[in-house]
């Protein structure tokens, strides 16, 4: 397998994407592509790169000034697009990027291809719930969605939730203000008639509308939502939790009595550390997308893009890609009457 | 290429790739507001025109101006002209 890193996109580039690529290569499992600059990926790499590692030059670097929608159309020499133009060529198998989401997004739908009949491509992390996990598509690639785009998000989430979490029939919820059918705006609604006629034809495991605080009680696989409200969910969530964690540590800083119980529990507060830390996931796929195109945070670290790179791994070999197009016949809004 | 073999054709686009009826398609149609396109459908749309149409590359300013069919008929015809 073959792993193309932007070594140009995110806050850290080009040494943490440098670093974190050659990490992976030690692991021996792909071999990297390192595209982007060649001197500043030499100096970021010491010199030389190991045998399992290459590069693919590229001279220009999209910005997040640019204009998302065309930045891989005007600056055609930047890694963004020389990589993911090797990807659709199939030169390699996946293409990694902490640069500029909407860029990256806009260059894989109209340079890699959406998933033919795919509406539009959407970003699901995944996120910890009390009993396990559950993948909320989209979080923020499509603002504006029709019901057909959420019909899809569904199957997205539902396969990658089988696929990569290895989840036998995932729960679908759509997030909702409230449990009942008929809450929610015409969106909601109309959704929500779709996923019970894909329920009831077989297809898709739907549990009905969920609250928020019921997808983190664990009461889903799959929270269905518009890119907007998923944003503000995910957003509203990393905020609460980097709040927590602050008080958190006030209390066990702030006396000498804090600070024995700090130390009686510092194991289990690491643990707790690492559920909510984006660096250890690294980085979620663009799901509809024809080939594997993994968005790492803009602030990805060295241990972020190795992680991002073993995500890529994992969805390249899961055979999510097949899956889509097998079942595409079914996430059309005439199908599901 | 006649005005109305160009509005045929960019038709036959639309309706592939916005999953519209032909009949919906007239030179007023925005694409916006209409066809609830974004900036990245209108650079499919015109990517797919560049290649149908063999026009080059059409340039920023120039896809700025793109917000109706219309638009877009009268666009090509001036290129292809």
């Amino acid at each position: 397998m073959k792993i193309i890193i932007d070594c140009m996109g995110g806050d850290n580039a080009p040494l943490a994407p440098v670093q974190g690529a050659l990490a992976a290569a030690k692991d021996g499992a792909a071999e990297i592509v390192l595209c982007g600059r060649k001197d500043d990926i030499l100096s970021a790499a010491g010199g030389a790169l190991p045998e399992n590692a290459s590069l693919l030059e590229a001279s220009e670097v999209v910005e997040i000034a640019d204009d998302p929608a065309t930045a891989f159309r005007v600056k055609k020499d930047s890694s963004l697009t020389v990589g993911l133009t090797a990807l659709k060529t199939g030169a390699a198998d996946a293409f990694v990027s902490a640069g500029s989401t909407g860029a990256l997004l806009a260059g894989a739908t109209l340079v890699t291809k959406r998933i033919k009949g795919i509406r539009r491509a959407a970003m699901g992390p995944v996120l910890p719930s009390a009993t396990g996990k559950f993948i909320l598509c989209d979080c923020g690639a499509n603002a504006m969605c029709t019901s057909e785009y959420l019909l899809q998000f569904a199957y997205l989430g539902s396969f990658y939730m089988q696929r990569i979490q290895g989840i036998e029939n995932p729960r679908v919820g759509l997030l909702n203000i409230g449990a009942e059918s008929e809450k929610g705006d015409d969106l909601r609604r109309e959704t929500h008639a779709l996923l019970t006629a894909a329920h009831e034809a077989g297809r898709l495991n739907f549990v009905g509308n969920v609250e928020g605080t019921d997808a983190f009680a664990g009461k889903c696989d799959v929270l269905v939502a518009d890119g907007f409200s998923g944003n503000v969910m995910l957003k509203s969530i990393e905020g609460t939790a980097k709040m927590l964690m602050g008080k958190l540590k006030g209390v066990f800083y702030g006396s000498t009595k804090g600070k024995i119980a700090g130390a009686l529990v510092r194991s289990d507060l690491s643990g707790m550390k690492k559920l909510l830390d984006p660096s250890e996931v690294g980085g979620t796929p663009f799901l509809g997308i024809s080939k594997c195109v993994i968005k790492a945070h803009g602030a990805s670290d060295a241990r972020a893009f190795h992680n991002a790179i073993r995500r890529a791994q994992e969805f390249v070999e899961s055979g999510f890609i097949a899956q889509v197009e097998e079942n595409i016949a079914w996430m059309r809004v005439e199908n599901n009457p | 290429m006649t005005p109305e073999q160009i509005f045929s054709r960019l038709q036959e686009m639309i309706v592939e790739q916005f999953t519209v009826a032909p009949e919906t398609i007239t030179y007023e149609t925005t694409f916006e507001e209409d066809l609830g396109a974004d900036s990245v459908d209108l650079v499919d749309l015109v990517m797919g025109l560049e290649e149908e149409f063999e026009i080059g590359e059409v340039q920023e300013d120039e896809l700025a101006e793109l917000k109706t069919v219309g638009d877009v008929v009268n666009f090509l015809a001036s290129k292809l002209g």
